[in-house]
């Protein structure tokens, strides 16, 4: 850990300790306890929304699952804290599961309306099932006994602040680890992540579930924090708080969670009196004077970007001094406050502030020397010239269009296989159809003599099969080293457990991918920015990376779409020197290039496609003569056309 | 017998206003790929906003009912174009799926507040046009205002679709459905038909709004609970077919009346949205709906 | 000179002291639902609250001192009810709390104030067991001058069954505190009379079609419908009997004076049945004197105070805390307790005259002999016939 967050951390306990002896009121501990019970959700919020991108509008539901399940526990059968805590936990995290198995495999909107649909069941169970959760009455419990001792109000304080720094470091090292890169990777781009052989649908229900557990620890904190819970509390304005409290705060930070639960506790009570409220929006609004004269000073906006929040915060502070009572503009405040948010400050206050220190995101740094580790392994089994991949018919129709009509492609182990054709002819709809990204209609593909056309594309790349995109597919987001070290995912056995109490096991695995890692940029030529954010490097390199990062899988076979697509002509030296040393590995490649001096230098075999169909196959000397294949580039003869005969073909 | 006939009827006019609700849903996703969260709350201000006009709570009433229809619709319109201007526009823009959910979720929840501050927080009635009593088709009892809803909700869609066909706007709107960027290069302004599929999916809605407050109590919160139920039927009816919207509406309210009555008020909702999760898991595009496979 | 100077000092200092410690105000907290489908009661009863307390504050305030209101509005939700008890208690230091209106507020938050042996007067909440909750620990913090659920329902049962002669009844209660522990009050009173209600059905705050509740009572058999929930409610019960074309009286608690019901209802409230302790009446110069303080203060719509109840409620709840603590001649928990369990002043209140209202053991003020039947009427609520 370095200094700062050492010395942070070390006044954030000293205050957590001290706070109850320097402010003894009963009502200002309690505050403090739903700040850190909130603090508790909001780690695990940030998991879901943050790093995985997911909009979950349910997590008050689970939350009242946490809380229900340790109420209707102490109520009904007196049960202890250390059984309905963790209760509370499997409860919810078995409720994360059941919603995160289905709903997971639809993005976006759908997600947000299964989540919605989700935290009303839970709210209209919990009031209905009286039986069980006394509905709309309540449950009272009074504060727990531990070790025979009735804890009073401070030692409950102490328990869950003890609580909630454990949460920190748990979810702090899950997001360091090999989970927290898959996590951040399937936001990024789930396409590539899926072929890096991360499962972007498993790791999001691993990511809910998480989230769902903290959920549930922290609701069954709070019912015993409030002495009573009733159905009303969990409802959708809760669910709202806590993604604008994530949001203001800062996503993938700890500490926005707990700036985002400091926010949205005090609101009401800071909204329940006018004059505190003219007091701060008047300050804000000199904060937003000085910050906007800053930022055009130093020309990092526009006056256009910088008119509409200082109008904002200006405006807010003089319609505070028109009303009277605020509270009943309660939500409008909230509302607008999201608006703005979501708009202007769209990495929080704590991603703001770093904003303005010049700090970037936080990355571990890469291991400095690869210290004679490979790369890559040579490739393991099948004798070279055997047949690797065997495409056979296979048939690709979206509606009435054939993007590929029975096209057999079989590639020999050890070859370097070209793949050419005009735009559209299929090439890349192949690629997909490889990987797995599409089903085909018709036709089977084998690969190392068994079918692999059905399976996910993850697990075709955990059996062998890696590639690059046409688009550049990096995670933008990630350092160099972080995206080849997601490459590198399929070497950790690692499971949650291991990450949570970073055992030796998990320790060591992380230690050798590093160094891996390094290796392999090493070998693409990257070392030098291996500290570089993806998306800030030039674009030749991005596609080196893409390449490296694919090779973390260890693969038998390595698809690459058009890598030479916009390099300079030195850098496409680089790039086939690399290709060579690549099948000097014993590497299968499938090279589709629009080059054809690249094509033709490299490849073994050539097939060419137009229109869905293979048209030519063979050596590419061959090829490149062949009038179909001439025809196909250049569009016909022009004696068909009544044009003038072309040159005697060379 | 007559009580499960009865529960139809009321079930096929609840399932009318969540079918009205689940098109406009509809219009916008199909042009932008966007949602209105707040759409509960346009059919909420629409039925204030028609109140307002029609009863004595504003120092009216100023019009009869026919009149304040469209008055509303056109209020509806210009609701759907501020929502789009704030809420959406600026997320298209920086392509943030995360931020048109939010913030037309905040654009709803400022709508709900303020409504609160200008009418109340308690729910009002709304003068019916038509006469309440009941009269009987085969045994059950049915309000002329439950007949007028289904008619209403049958027509507005259908003055819809003739639209989309038969209008040169309306090809627009559908070319936009179909392939925003192709719509665009054939010099169709498609910012402007994303505005105008909100405007037209806010005045529906708005329609809805003062076709259901004679049937139910009006006030703020009538629109949470109403917004929910049509997203259940908008997914379960598939999100590109009208027809389905229809269907889905039909299947969610008579589920909703026969489980209050057969089994309890408190769990009617509850039916729905389990439908909504099971479509989801099974076959996400919704019963009527066309899978799309995604193009890479 | 000299020794007149140091005097004129000397008073002044003493007098400014005094005067100081005197403007030190007594802080009342008022806890009750403002917003929501309660208000018309936790307005009402704020409202009554207020003008008692302007009344006191008028002629000198109470041991010289004048009374604070803290306000806190609960929107009738239980946990609400518990956050504001711990601020009041805890940030704000009240000396006592008047209010509750729903009695599942009551229940939830009463015992943080008996924890801090800070007495609560009840003003509107009419749950039986409110004032029983801490009844079997040695001193008991809760008190009430609001006609509670036991004396309401047998009223309620005596109405349809002696008086009606109905044999064959429905319950139609909201799923609160207020209306399960209602009704179970009902079921009570009906078994002492031999009676069974033939349905007993339930609903949701905020529910609007009550067609199956009611469609169950009507093929049941029921000649009348008992009610336990408050007005918005009770009006769509209303209205829902006239759109089946069912329509039998309503028997029900006081909560069918509230002005929601009388204005969502129409005429299909007509001729509801309540009992009260209070209705909007001039018939006594107390409370002529009291309605019109009232409207000149608040200027309701119509003239018409939406709960006529929660504000006389309210207004004497405050005269008799006031009583107490001059009594006990100080602010603490304990003595106002006492003094009102022994109170010695005859109050003059606007639903009664209290005469020792309290004892140890008995906390409720409010007894049957001055409950009446009130019945709506054209859109107000007089005196049932």
């Amino acid at each position: 850990m370095n200094k700062k967050i050492l010395a942070a951390s070390v006044i954030g306990l000293a205050v957590l300790v001290l706070y109850p002896v320097l402010i003894p009121n009963p009502y200002y501990v309690h505050l403090l306890e739903t700040i850190l019970i909130y603090a508790i959700l909001l780690f695990g919020l940030d998991i879901v929304v943050g790093y995985t991108g997911q909009v979950s509008l349910g997590h008050a539901g689970l939350f009242g699952i946490g809380s229900y399940v340790s109420g209707v526990l102490v109520f009904k059968l007196g049960a202890p804290i250390w059984v309905a805590l963790p209760a509370s936990v499997a409860g919810a995290a078995f409720f994360g599961a059941v919603l995160a198995l289905p709903a997971l495999r639809v993005t976006g909107p759908y997600l947000a309306m299964v989540t919605l649909a989700f935290g009303t069941i839970i709210q209209i169970l919990i009031n209905e099932m009286t039986f069980l959760t006394e509905g709309p009455m309540g449950i009272k419990i009074a504060k727990p006994t531990l070790l025979g001792h009735k804890l009073s109000p401070v030692e409950f304080y102490y328990l869950v602040a003890v609580l909630m720094v454990l949460s920190l470091i748990v979810v702090h090292r899950i997001l360091k680890s090999h989970l927290g890169r898959a996590f951040e990777a399937l936001r990024d781009s789930p396409i590539a992540s899926d072929c890096m052989g991360v499962s972007v649908y498993r790791y999001k229900v691993y990511a809910f579930v998480i989230s769902a557990g903290l959920a549930g620890l922290a609701g069954g904190l709070y019912a015993y924090s409030e002495e009573y819970i009733s159905p009303n509390t969990y409802n959708f304005e809760l669910t709202i708080m806590f993604l604008l409290a994530m949001i203001m705060g800062g996503r993938k930070t700890r500490s926005g969670a707990l700036i985002g639960a400091l926010i949205v506790v005090m609101l009401p009570s800071l909204l329940a009196d006018i004059e505190l409220f003219r007091q701060i929006a008047v300050a804000a609004a000199v904060l937003g004077v000085i910050g906007a004269a800053i930022a055009l000073a130093k020309k990092t906006s526009t006056v256009r970007g910088v008119i509409v929040p200082l109008a904002a915060t200006i405006g807010m502070a003089a319609f505070s001094f028109k009303l009277e009572n605020i509270v009943d503009w309660r939500l409008t405040i909230f509302g607008l406050m999201t608006l703005f948010v979501v708009y202007y400050l769209q990495e929080g206050i704590v991603g703001y502030l770093q904003g303005l220190f010049g700090k970037g995101a936080h990355h571990v740094h890469a291991v400095a020397g690869a210290g004679g580790v490979k790369p890559f392994e040579h490739a393991q089994g099948g004798a070279p010239g055997s047949v690797l991949l065997d495409a056979q018919q296979v048939l690709m129709q979206f509606g009435g269009l054939k993007a590929l009509n029975q096209v057999n492609l079989t590639v020999q182990q050890g070859a370097v296989h070209g793949l050419i054709g005009p735009n559209g002819s299929g090439k890349s709809t192949m690629m997909n159809v490889l990987t797995g990204i599409y089903r085909p209609t018709g036709g089977q593909v084998q690969f190392a003599g068994a079918v692999i056309s059905g399976r996910t594309p993850s697990q075709i790349a955990l059996g062998g099969v890696a590639r690059t995109f046409q688009n550049v597919q990096l995670f933008g987001e990630m350092t160099a080293t972080e995206n080849v070290l997601v490459g590198l995912h399929n070497t950790f056995r690692s499971n949650v457990a291991d990450v949570m109490l970073q055992t030796p096991r998990c320790k060591q695995e992380e230690a050798a991918a590093r160094a891996r890692a390094a290796a392999i940029l090493e070998f693409v030529g990257l070392s030098g920015m291996a500290n570089e954010e993806a998306r800030n490097l030039p674009y030749g390199k991005q596609r080196l990376l893409e390449i490296g990062r694919a090779l973390g899988l260890s693969p038998r076979l390595l698809l690459l779409d058009e890598p030479a697509a916009g390099l300079t002509a030195p850098d496409i030296k680089e790039l086939m020197a690399i290709i060579r040393k690549i099948r000097e590995h014993g590497i299968t490649v499938i090279l589709i290039e629009h080059h054809m001096d690249v094509v033709m230098a490299l490849s073994d075999t050539v097939t060419v496609l137009d229109f869905g169909q293979k048209i030519c196959e063979g050596a590419p000397a061959t090829v490149q003569c062949d009038p179909r294949v001439i025809d196909a580039y250049l569009g016909g003869s022009s004696e068909a056309h009544g044009g003038i005969a072309p040159a005697a073909a060379t | 017998m007559d009580i499960l006939l009865q529960l139809v009827f009321s079930g096929i006019a609840l399932g009318m206003i969540y079918a009205v609700i689940a098109f406009g849903y509809q219009l916008t996703f199909a042009t932008s790929g966007t949602l209105n969260f707040g759409q509960g709350e346009a059919l909420m201000l629409g039925a204030l906003v028609g109140l307002s006009l029609v009863s004595n709570i504003h120092g009216g009433p100023y019009m009869h009912y026919l009149l304040m229809i469209p008055l509303v619709i056109v209020f509806g319109a210009l609701q759907g174009v501020l929502v789009e201007w704030i809420g959406v526009r600026p997320s298209i823009k920086i392509k943030s799926e995360f931020g048109w959910i939010m913030s037309t979720i905040a654009l709803a929840i400022i709508f709900k507040n303020v409504a609160e501050n200008i009418w109340g927080k308690d729910d009002l009635t709304f003068p019916s046009p038509l006469d309440s009593a009941p009269f009987q088709i085969l045994g059950a009892n049915v309000q002329p205002m439950q007949v007028a809803v289904v008619v209403g909700a049958l027509a507005i869609m259908l003055v819809v679709e003739i639209f989309n066909r038969y209008s040169i706007y309306g090809k627009a709107v559908v070319a936009t459905a179909n392939d925003r960027d192709a719509a665009g290069l054939m010099g169709i302004n498609t910012g402007m038909v994303i505005t105008f599929s909100y405007a037209l999916s806010s005045a529906t809605a708005a329609f809805a709004g003062v076709l259901v407050a004679p049937l139910t109590l009006t006030g703020a919160t009538m629109g949470a609970s109403l917004g929910l139920k049509a997203f259940a039927v908008a997914i379960i009816g598939g999100l590109t077919s009208g027809v389905g919207a229809i269907v889905g509406g039909l299947i969610l309210g008579i589920a909703e009346t026969t489980t209050g009555f057969y089994i309890s008020t408190g769990y009617k909702e509850v039916p729905g949205l389990l439908l909504l999760l099971l479509v989801l898991a099974v076959k996400p595009s919704g019963l009527f709906g066309k899978a799309a496979i995604k193009k890479v | 000179m000299n020794f007149k100077l140091k005097l004129f000092v000397a008073t002044a200092v003493l007098g400014f002291s005094a005067s100081a410690l005197a403007a030190e105000p007594i802080k009342i907290g008022v806890a009750g639902p403002f917003t929501g489908g309660s208000a018309p009661m936790g307005v009402s009863m704020r409202d009554g609250v207020k003008l008692a307390v302007a009344e006191i504050n008028a002629k000198g305030g109470v041991l010289g001192r004048p009374l604070q209101l803290i306000e806190r509005d609960d929107e009738a939700k239980n946990e609400r009810g518990v956050q504001i008890a711990q601020e009041l208690i805890n940030k704000e230091h009240v000396v006592a709390t008047v209010g509750y209106i729903n009695t599942g507020v009551a229940l939830a938050s009463q015992r943080f104030y008996q924890d801090a042996k800070i007495p609560v007067m009840n003003n509107v909440a009419t749950g039986s067991i409110v004032t029983k909750q801490f009844a079997d620990q040695p001193e008991n913090y809760i008190f009430r001058n609001s006609a509670n659920d036991t004396i309401q329902s047998s009223m309620i049962v005596h109405e349809a069954i002696e008086n009606r002669k109905f044999k064959k009844v429905a319950i139609l209660a909201d799923s609160t505190n207020y209306g399960q522990l209602g009704r179970e009050d009902l079921e009570k009173a009906l078994e002492k009379k031999g009676v069974k209600a033939v349905a007993v059905e339930k609903y949701n705050l905020k529910d609007v079609d009550m067609t199956p509740q009611l469609l169950k009572a009507k093929q049941a058999g029921a000649e009348a419908v008992l009610t336990y929930g408050i007005g918005p409610e009770l009006a769509q019960i209303a209205n829902g009997m006239e759109k089946l074309g069912w329509k039998v009286p309503m028997i029900g608690s006081w909560t069918l004076s509230m002005g929601n019901f009388i204005d969502n209802a129409g005429k299909n409230g007509n001729g509801a049945r309540m009992p009260q302790t209070f209705i909007q009446d001039p018939n006594t110069p107390k409370r002529k004197a009291f309605i019109d303080a009232y409207v000149k203060a608040y200027n309701p719509p119509n003239g018409r105070m939406p709960s006529p109840v929660s504000a006389a409620q309210g207004y004497d709840s405050v005269y008799l805390l006031a009583a107490a603590i001059k009594q006990a001649g100080s602010t603490d928990g304990p003595k106002i307790k006492a003094a009102l369990e022994s109170l010695s002043e005859k109050i003059d209140g606007v639903v009664t005259t209290y005469n020792k209202p309290y004892t140890k053991d008995n906390h409720e003020a409010i007894t049957a002999d001055i409950t009446v039947f009130g019945e709506v009427k054209d859109g107000h609520v007089v005196l049932a016939k």
